[in-house]
């Protein structure tokens, strides 16, 4: 049985790994992965230099001007930098800030005038300082009462530079005029008013062959986000690369009768196992070369600190439960189909387990220990991608959690395995129309 | 003699119809062993269930003697009705493949033989894709018997051959049956049946309806067949039909016409009667052939919703 296996593995291995997609993937894929990552670098810098108008409304009538004198400072020193040929280089816009009038008859044909600016590209955006700033208690508890804020409005206000830069200026003013108020000098409590900066690190722990204390790293947007995902979307890769094609190869198999030539030498199990087997094995090839060529290139940039030697067992063996999975869904469901078309229309429900991980990995990135974190990462299915999310993020994944999730994708995996052979041995001799999903579902349970 | 299929009561239902009704039938040991019937009768999926691809639903199939076994695979060659050859693979490595499935020893020097004597050694490093269809057919055969098995199941091996290929074919079978293989085969082509089966047997409708040597089966019906050749011809015929009581059926063949008697009508008349209005060539009294056999079961005016006497 063991031989007539690994018969059938070869021959899928090579079958898969001799096909353009996967060779293209191969090359095509680590370069658009360090391409993508050098092209963060080299661009991540580069901002939109064009100056700035923006109209400041000021109801208050107290700090727009401080803000004007503040931008002037601003564009005078840090817009132009210096090269080392003494030229100056243009590096940020400039923000020019112009106070209009309020219109306090009709504030809101004032910003909608101001808004068709913005459209029309006159100005870039305006701000709309409330009267109250000063003394926010004195705005009515009304929901629509806006007067104790400073209100931004731009095309892409939540992502625009100058709502986060303005808030800073109209604040120091702000809070200067309630220090002069309480009679306070604003000369002598600079130091009070100085900003400390908080920066991000990582925990410290002990070597355990020297005892020694290992100082925490700082903890980078990139090691925080784009490590899990980079480990994520490699999983997302090899599946596709291993698992995804034996939906279309058993649906040939099956339209071209060499299912059948096969399984009058095999059992259907046998026959469905090597397949599988055959789609690790390729996957497994494609990790190799994306891991092994990662490690190499951050040794030779001489980050080795970026290696998360640690991950590697748990990238591999989740990797390994999700395309075993995935191969056994795919050519359980390849089985059931007679043409192209009929498996394009199961490819979405079969990969499932692999685009939701992909919809809501951001989520589990950003709160990797909620309790929607945790859950999402023990459902089986869920659990190679998610759970080897959270464990690529900066926080400590209890051990539990890790050891549960793996033992649930090993149950979930032989159950797959089961159920799809189920299937397999109907679907690979059926006729016709593709069943729907209810009735291979039914196949699974069926009594015979 | 000692059997090498022994198929007891076996019955295959798929939903409400049945595929296979109640069958019981045995294959001896070195024999050809022809399955005839139309298409849809049954006799795919008996040769499926002999290969253990699908299972019957009640009643006993013993092979070599013994219950099925998934091991049983490896000493028995298939050929499946529809063929199914990875064209990517190269001749050779698929025949490769297809022999270690089966666990087979020598496969490469065995599928070389195979190859020179099908008059295919030339094509061993293609891909399958370039090969004709009868080509792939010869291909497929190889691939059944690349291991040397004692039991050939082929499923219309002859279909869709020329005829110069269909004799290499035949005379490949009849080479493993001078081996001491047992080959069991379906067809649709009579006169091959006739020509090649030790025995022969005929599913109609998923029942057995003849099964046995092609001299008993034709012994149970009679010497009923006359052949006809007269310058009057088919015309005259009719004419002596409808003097003579018991003339079933005439099949004109245009220079030669046959007719079919009821066991009470004297063939001696018909002569006597064609000579007085025609000159006759040829008038022959035989056994009907396997073809008019099948004919007379498989035809859609069948009784009783095809109830046919078993002639076995």
């Amino acid at each position: 049985m063991l031989g007539k296996i690994k018969t059938i593995t070869v021959r899928e291995y090579k079958a898969t790994v001799k096909t353009k997609t996967f060779l293209i993937s191969m090359i095509i894929v680590p370069i658009f992965m360090f391409a993508g990552l050098i092209v963060m670098k080299l661009f991540g810098d580069s901002v939109d230099t064009t100056d700035k108008n923006i109209s400041v409304i000021d109801r208050s009538g107290i700090v727009a001007e401080s803000l004007v004198r503040i931008a002037e400072e601003r564009n005078k020193d840090e817009v132009y930098e210096t090269k080392d040929n003494g030229e100056l280089k243009k590096i940020k816009p400039k923000y020019i800030f112009n106070i209009i009038a309020p219109d306090d008859e009709n504030p809101d044909k004032q910003r909608y005038q101001l808004s068709e600016k913005v459209r029309n590209k006159e100005i870039f955006s305006f701000v709309e300082i409330g009267k109250n700033v000063l003394h926010p208690k004195n705005a009515s508890s009304d929901e629509s009462d806006f007067s104790n804020v400073i209100r931004y409005y731009a095309e892409g206000a939540a992502l625009d530079d100058i709502r986060i830069w303005v808030g800073n200026p109209l604040n120091n003013e702000i809070r200067k005029l309630r220090m002069k108020e309480a009679g306070i000098d604003p000369g002598q409590v600079t130091e009070l008013m100085q900003w400390v900066t908080v920066n991000g690190m990582g925990l410290y722990s002990v070597d355990p062959y020297t005892g020694e204390y290992i100082e925490a790293k700082e903890s980078s947007e990139g090691e925080a986000i784009f490590a899990p995902l980079i480990m994520m979307m490699i999983m997302f890769i090899l599946s596709l690369l291993g698992a995804q094609p034996l939906l279309n190869s058993t649906m040939e198999e099956k339209s071209q009768k060499i299912s059948e030539v096969i399984l009058g030498s095999c059992s259907t199990f046998d026959f469905m196992m090597g397949k599988i087997l055959g789609g690790v094995g390729a996957s497994l090839s494609a990790a190799l070369v994306y891991v092994g060529g990662g490690v190499i290139a951050l040794k030779y940039m001489d980050r080795s600190d970026l290696i998360p030697l640690d991950l590697i067992p748990w990238f591999f063996a989740y990797a390994t439960l999700l395309i075993t999975m995935m191969g056994a869904i795919m050519a359980a469901l390849g089985s059931t189909c007679s043409t192209a078309k009929e498996a394009q229309s199961l490819a979405f429900p079969g990969m499932l387990p692999m685009i939701i991980p992909m919809a809501i990995w951001i989520m589990i990135v950003r709160e990797p220990m909620s309790n929607f974190s945790t859950i999402a990462s023990l459902i089986p299915p869920l659990t190679p991608m998610l759970m080897l999310l959270r464990q690529s993020t900066p926080y400590h994944i209890p051990a539990w959690q890790t050891w549960t999730g793996l033992f649930g994708v090993i149950i979930f995996t032989l159950f797959t395995v089961w159920a799809s052979a189920r299937i397999f041995r109907i679907g690979i001799l059926s006729s016709g129309k593709a069943p729907k999903i209810g009735t291979i579902i039914k196949w699974v349970f069926r009594n015979d | 003699m000692e059997n090498t299929i022994e198929i007891k009561n076996v019955t295959k239902k798929f939903g409400d119809f049945t595929a296979v009704n109640d069958l019981t039938l045995n294959v001896p040991k070195g024999s050809i062993y022809g399955f005839i019937g139309p298409n849809g009768s049954g006799k795919t999926t008996t040769l499926r269930m002999l290969m253990n691809i699908i299972y019957q639903d009640s009643g006993d199939i013993h092979i070599f003697g013994e219950k099925y076994k998934q091991s049983f695979k490896d000493r028995i060659g298939y050929l499946p009705e529809e063929r199914g050859l990875y064209k990517s693979m190269k001749v050779r490595e698929l025949l490769h493949f297809f022999g270690k499935l089966k666990n087979g020893k020598n496969i490469l020097a065995e599928a070389d033989k195979w190859l020179k004597k099908l008059d295919l050694y030339n094509w061993r490093d293609e891909k399958v894709e370039t090969l004709s269809k009868g080509m792939g057919q010869k291909i497929q055969f190889i691939a059944s018997v690349v291991t040397s098995p004692e039991l050939i199941i082929l499923d219309e091996p002859f279909s869709g051959l020329d005829p110069v290929n269909r004799d290499v074919m035949k005379d490949a079978v009849l080479e493993l049956k001078e081996s001491g293989t047992t080959v069991i085969f379906s067809t649709h082509d009579m006169d091959i049946a006739e020509k090649m089966c030790d025995y022969v047997f005929m599913i109609y409708k998923g029942k057995k309806v003849l099964d046995g040597t092609l001299d008993s089966i034709k012994n149970n019906y009679g010497t009923d067949i006359i052949k006809i050749m007269s310058e009057g011809g088919l015309q005259v015929l009719k004419e002596v039909q409808n003097e003579i009581k018991g003339i079933e059926n005439i099949n004109d063949f245009g220079h030669i016409q046959e007719i079919r008697i009821e066991k009470t009508c004297n063939p001696q008349n018909i002569l006597r009667s064609l000579i007085e209005k025609t000159a006759v060539s040829r008038f022959e009294i035989s056994q009907p052939s396997l073809h008019d056999i099948f004919v007379r079961i498989a035809k859609p005016v069948v009784e009783n919703d095809g109830e046919v006497k078993n002639a076995g």
